[in-house]
């Protein structure tokens, strides 16, 4: 964004180091969804605990960006895209930590898993579900790289079909009552694909702060689509 | 006083700006809207220099406006434009027109001591007159008022250093001489003298930029508390210093020409809190930001 020589070199850099480390973290859980799925599904539990450990140094990373942008910001008072930038980093280290956090919930369903009946539709679904949200993150990772605004917007439609396999699973829950057993594997699996529809939720808000780094204004990428999902619902 | 120009402030005031005329009318602006200074096309030259580029800007009543930008790019010589400071300076001219309450201050007719007295001015470098510091305000209250004594004056000078938040601080030795007073002090009893000629608007020339961080945030504390009274123009090169206390925000840069010449020029003037988090201008993030070339 510069058109001259920078005289706040030191700064930048370390604004630089900042932006990467919580960018890490966005790949660090686009790997953990598909981990903390396969876990889920097929009842993996080295790779729910692989899950867990990873979930742990992203909780690590989270603390020391913390400190380091607290740090940063007190001694460099930031202004026009370096402010929005820090505004941005900030609220994306909470993003990816959450993003961990859910990818954990989904993981610690294999534990509970792992000697009941599955419905292999019910399956599917979550399945889908991840192989959904995991290119959201990408495509919201692609998106602030390249400042891109239009793919950025892209993440809004991208949303929708994690929401509508949420809104139906109830319905496949309902279907699997008669058996006891199942019904406790797939209620499990409810919550599993909350947790997915959270985590495509904060890819949203993540493309909505690339949005708000570009322009400075503060969007909402899904407001639209409150009323057709509870509908849905 | 056969040409007499008066212009008319929003308020139903006349205000009279002209050659022999010490009428001590002083308008207020009733409404947030109002226009207290507008530049047009102003342009100041030293000789055939031209030192500052085509600025028009609106200055409203009661917000404080701070003229940022790198050395050389003409803050502070716009700003001394506004009460004709720079009429001071040899060969200087200053073309287009500043109106205050919509009259040129540059006509002809216009008594440029009758500017400086509704236009107040504090420097850089705290300035008082070496007397004492009751002397230092009364002097602007004689410029207001001429005639004033003894209790009248008493209070003029009590009212002028209570705003200026320096009252409680020099009430038990107003007879001092105004060098005693620390260079925060100082620095609000020019404040004080500057309002004790009862202005509209004061403008500030780096006004803190000697002061320790102490007394530099009095002076930011007291120029809130002025705005409720007055229009302020601040020139600073603390970008965050004209963050915390500024309404609206110029950003003036630097053109330099085949020869070398340096000409100030206005690129944006937005609201503060924009200017300093999403400028419109290129040239504006690139200062803020720190990339500037």
């Amino acid at each position: 964004m510069s058109s001259g020589h920078d005289t706040n070199v030191h700064f930048h850099r370390e604004l630089e180091d900042l932006e990467r480390r919580v960018l890490t973290m966005a790949d660090d859980a686009e790997h953990m969804v598909e981990m903390a799925v396969t876990a889920a599904v097929t009842g993996d539990l080295p790779l729910a605990a692989s899950v867990i450990e990873l979930d742990e140094a992203i909780d690590e990373s989270y603390d020391r960006v913390h400190r380091d942008w607290t740090n940063l910001i007190a001694r460099n008072q930031p202004m026009g895209s370096d402010l929005r930038k820090m505004a941005v980093l900030l609220q994306l280290n909470v993003t990816f930590e959450r993003m961990g956090d859910q990818c954990v919930n989904i993981a610690k369903i294999a534990q509970f898993n792992e000697a009941l009946p599955r419905a292999e539709r019910i399956a599917e679904k979550i399945r889908e579900m991840g192989d959904l949200v995991r290119p959201m993150i990408r495509t919201a990772i692609d998106a602030y790289l390249r400042l891109d605004l239009d793919l950025a917007r892209s993440l809004h439609s991208m949303d929708e079909p994690v929401d509508r396999l949420n809104a139906s699973m109830y319905k496949e829950t309902v279907a699997v009552a008669d058996n006891p057993a199942m019904l406790e594997w797939a209620t499990k699996m409810l919550m599993a694909s909350r947790a997915l529809e959270r985590i495509g939720d904060q890819a949203v808000d993540f493309a909505e702060q690339t949005v708000y780094l570009v322009t400075g204004e503060t969007v909402s990428l899904t407001k639209v689509d409150r009323t057709t999902q509870a509908n849905d619902r | 006083m056969t040409t007499r120009e008066m212009s008319y402030s929003p308020q139903g005031q006349e205000i009279d700006l002209v050659r022999d005329s010490r009428s001590g009318s002083h308008a207020k602006g009733p409404v947030e809207s109002e226009i207290v200074i507008a530049t047009e096309a102003m342009e100041v030259y030293y000789g055939a220099f031209r030192a500052v580029d085509a600025v028009t800007i609106d200055f409203h009543a009661r917000q404080i406006t701070a003229l940022i930008g790198p050395s050389g790019c003409g803050k502070s010589t716009v700003l001394r434009s506004f009460n004709r400071m720079n009429d001071l300076i040899p060969g200087a001219l200053v073309t287009g027109a500043v109106r205050y309450h919509g009259k040129n201050i540059y006509d002809p007719d216009v008594d440029p001591v009758e500017i400086r007295r509704r236009i107040g001015m504090v420097f850089q470098k705290p300035n008082p007159f070496p007397k004492s510091i009751y002397e230092n305000v009364a002097w602007g209250a004689r410029i207001n008022g001429a005639g004033r004594k003894g209790p009248e004056m008493d209070d003029v000078v009590q009212q002028a250093l209570e705003r200026a938040a320096l009252w409680v601080e020099v009430k038990d030795k107003l007879q001092e001489s105004g060098y005693s007073l620390s260079g925060g002090q100082q620095q609000r009893l020019c404040i004080a003298r500057a309002i004790a000629t009862n202005p509209d608007v004061v403008l500030m020339d780096e006004p803190a930029s000697a002061l320790d961080p102490i007394a530099t945030l009095r002076i930011e504390e007291l120029m809130f508390e002025l705005k409720k009274d007055y229009s302020i123009i601040i020139v600073t090169h603390n970008m965050q210093q004209a963050a915390r206390v500024s309404d609206m925000a110029a950003f003036f840069n630097v053109n330099l020409d085949d020869r070398g010449m340096r000409t100030g020029r206005l690129v944006e003037f937005s609201p503060t809190s924009q200017l300093f988090t999403s400028p419109r201008e290129q040239e504006t993030e690139d200062y803020i930001t720190g990339r500037f070339g």
